[in-house]
């Protein structure tokens, strides 16, 4: 038979598990707007009862643990998308910045094109006329220094960027080491059988600002969490942060190290891979572009001057500045010559021919840049900006959305719903009553035994 | 117990979908201001491309059209000259067919040959007209084509050359706009300076007269003839201008179909923009901050 006193204890207990719940839910109410913060459950579950002859007694509550509500796959679909996220982010962003130099515009690239093709037909119209050459003059440096003006604002993009590079990799190693860190108290909480999840909370939170900044992938082990690039560089190896560097190379821009390894070509994912694609593919191919169209019109200009005669009677010399051989025809584009008399308009030596500016205008019709007319050729460089941003947005708005979705069912998972809190409040706190009045009946019971003697 | 659980922090989709919408409302309202449906490249990369060719067409026919009006004014100006020598020839036809009379005295034929002398002086005028400081008759050249020689036989020298200029007029047609005078006054056998010349000199020396008119004729005959060229001219450039005149108009009705915005589609997106902001916020301010707690007592 039982006795009052294991009866009171099971009272007591049940008091001590329902202040350790209410203790939780007042948690999960004080946590509901934290970032990355998992609610936890009240896990009761029965003491072991005692048997005594043919009866099996129950011993009361207790509070087994409180346990944390996540989904570690859900997680890491969370941190991938992250990535996907930070990578598009930043190429969005950095090519949005390229677009505006090819907005169409009075001034840009294509309408002085135009313009210094208009300049050359009104020439043919008198063509000894010194305000009509100068004209032809003033257009052919208004498109040498729209080409050197996009050419050198595209650098300056890329040197922005580079700077941004350096800023991610320094973030990456302050986030690298704060888990690093984590992941020591949590491997030394969990050896002794402690609740480690307000760390690993932190260190999700961390994961994920991580996934946004450099591509991760993470092994599980005993030891904590390794996390290490897609190519497999560590990136956290258990308690130890692997700090990433950068160095500059020989063309000035910086490059990823990690020890001795450059890994700039392998980061695809997070903002350092939209910023390396951005700096290290798109900008540079603009750049050859430009240098193409450039080159291609100084070329064909200058063969055009060199089939005519200037003004003087002398044989044309040339009109652009030569261009560079290999890249650099954009930045460096500028007009050779800055006396009007000398553009070769005449075929036949005298001034009033304008026979060889024909030769001229037929540069706008020529396939000149890969099978392109120069206006053409620039369109198209055009539309792959205006392509990449617009492909590039899609891909972002939907990436949101995904990432978006995944952070509902995470919330429908993991956060912290007040309804539910409040009716878990109610729960406990009615069972505390109850458990209270329980220890209360069972102290008049007592009294009742110690009077039945005082009496007796 | 087992409950459909919903994300309770349903703030961050609200904040983006109203972002989204304020987005939409920014994009009408910058097409509406703009007119234009392509404000930057990535709203219609194909578009933009096309406008791009499309506004180089646009500023070529634009450049046909002023290349075409400056040119107008030489050739009407040639053709104008040439009238007046053709006026010229005819009033020294009928001098000559004057002077042929045989009841003419020495000292009358010797007048009307000074009236000659003087229609040459006149013609040399003409055939060195000038536009916008340009000689008209001079070939390639820019110098003075006529002048008084004693050296030539007609007595007029030739200091232009055979050179003649084409202009663009249109994509891959281009029209010449001169022809050079040793073509037009001078050629041989219709020289019309020398035709005056022989005329003077048979009018004074009372042989060959008629003759001489003759020549007059032919070299009249010859001008009316080069004449015929600048009208040509003159007609197929109005031609040409009607038609880049009307390409024009297809040009900037091509750009308005790929670049102009929809004015009527964009103002109702916008007010359809506007309204979606308004109904989010309202959502947004009646998701009630309101749990379970507020009717516990």
């Amino acid at each position: 038979m039982s006795n009052l006193l294991s009866t009171l204890f099971i009272g007591t207990g049940a008091l001590a598990a329902n202040q350790g719940a209410l203790e939780a839910t007042a948690n999960n109410v004080a946590n509901v707007n934290t970032p990355g913060y998992s609610r936890k459950v009240s896990v009761f579950t029965e003491t072991p009862p005692i048997v005594l002859g043919n009866l099996t007694f129950g011993t009361g509550v207790s509070l087994n643990k409180l346990e944390s509500v996540r989904d570690a796959v859900l997680q890491l679909r969370i941190q991938e998308e992250t990535g996907q996220q930070g990578a598009l982010d930043a190429l969005v962003g950095g090519l949005k910045q390229v677009q505006t130099l090819f907005t169409l515009q009075n001034g840009d690239i294509g309408s002085q094109i135009s313009n210094l093709f208009s300049s050359v037909s009104q020439l043919s119209t008198d063509p000894s006329s010194l305000p009509l050459r100068q004209g032809v003059l003033t257009a052919a440096s208004n498109l040498a220094s729209a080409f050197r003006n996009t050419a050198s604002n595209l650098a300056a993009q890329r040197a922005n960027l580079d700077l941004s590079v350096t800023q991610a990799v320094a973030q990456v190693n302050t986030v690298t080491q704060q888990i690093a860190g984590l992941n020591g108290q949590i491997t030394g909480l969990e050896n002794l059988h402690h609740d480690a999840s307000a760390f690993v909370d932190q260190r999700d939170v961390l994961i994920n600002q991580l996934s946004g900044l450099i591509d991760v992938s993470q092994i599980r082990s005993d030891s904590g969490i390794t996390l290490t690039t897609s190519n497999g560089t560590a990136l956290v190896a258990g308690t130890q942060g692997l700090s990433l560097s950068t160095q500059t190379d020989s063309s000035g821009v910086q490059h990823v190290f990690a020890g001795v390894n450059d890994i700039t070509s392998q980061l695809n994912a997070g903002q350092l891979g939209g910023l390396l694609t951005v700096r290290d593919q798109k900008i540079p191919a603009l750049l050859s572009g430009l240098d193409s169209l450039a080159a291609g019109l100084a070329t064909a200009f200058n063969a055009a001057n060199a089939a005519g005669t200037d003004l003087n009677g002398n044989v044309g010399g040339n009109f652009f500045v030569p261009p560079p051989s290999g890249s650099g025809a954009a930045t460096n584009m500028a007009v050779a010559i800055t006396d009007p008399a000398l553009i070769a308009a005449s075929s036949d030596g005298s001034a009033g021919s304008n026979g060889n500016l024909a030769n001229f205008s037929a540069i706008h019709d020529q396939a000149l840049v890969s099978g392109e007319t120069p206006s053409n050729y620039y369109g198209n460089l055009v539309f792959s900006v205006g392509n990449d941003v617009s492909n590039g947005s899609s891909e972002l708005q939907s990436s949101q959305l995904v990432l978006q979705q995944l952070n509902d069912q995470r919330g429908s998972i993991s956060g912290v719903s007040l309804d539910e809190e409040a009716a878990h409040m109610v729960e406990y706190q009615r069972a505390y009553e109850a458990a209270a009045r329980m220890v209360t009946t069972v102290d008049q019971m007592l009294q009742t035994v110690i009077h039945m003697g005082a009496n007796g | 117990m087992s409950t459909i659980r919903v994300n309770p922090q349903i703030l961050p989709d609200l904040l983006s979908a109203l972002g989204n919408t304020r987005q939409q409302a920014d994009t009408a309202t910058l097409q509406l201001a703009t007119g234009s449906r392509i404000n930057q490249p990535s709203d219609d990369p194909a578009g933009a491309a096309q406008l791009i060719s499309n506004r180089d067409q646009t500023s070529q026919a634009d450049t046909f059209l002023r290349s075409i009006s400056s040119v107008n004014g030489l050739l009407q100006t040639a053709d104008s000259t040439l009238s007046s020598v053709v006026t010229a020839l005819q009033r020294a036809i009928s001098l000559g067919v004057q002077g042929a009379n045989g009841t003419l005295s020495g000292a009358d034929r010797t007048d009307v040959a000074n009236e000659l002398t003087g229609i040459q002086q006149q013609l040399i005028g003409l055939a060195n007209t000038s536009y916008q400081g340009e000689f008209i008759f001079s070939g390639t050249s820019t110098a003075q084509p006529f002048a008084a020689s004693s050296v030539s036989p007609s007595g007029v020298s030739y200091a232009g050359n055979g050179g003649t200029n084409t202009i663009q007029a249109g994509q891959n047609y281009s029209l010449q706009v001169n022809l050079p005078g040793s073509q037009v006054f001078t050629a041989p056998g219709t020289d019309v300076f020398q035709s005056i010349s022989d005329l003077i000199t048979a009018l004074q020396t009372n042989t060959g007269i008629s003759g001489a008119v003759g020549a007059v004729s032919s070299a009249f005959s010859h001008i009316t003839g080069q004449r015929v060229f600048y009208g040509n001219a003159l007609n197929q450039l109005d031609t040409q201008q009607t038609f880049l005149n009307s390409e024009k108009v297809d040009l900037a009705t091509a750009e308005n179909t790929i670049g102009g915005a929809d004015l009527a589609k964009t103002a109702s997106d916008l007010t359809q923009a506007q309204l979606a902001v308004n109904a989010e916020l309202a959502a947004m301010g009646r998701i009630s901050q309101s749990s379970l707690f507020d009717y516990l007592k």
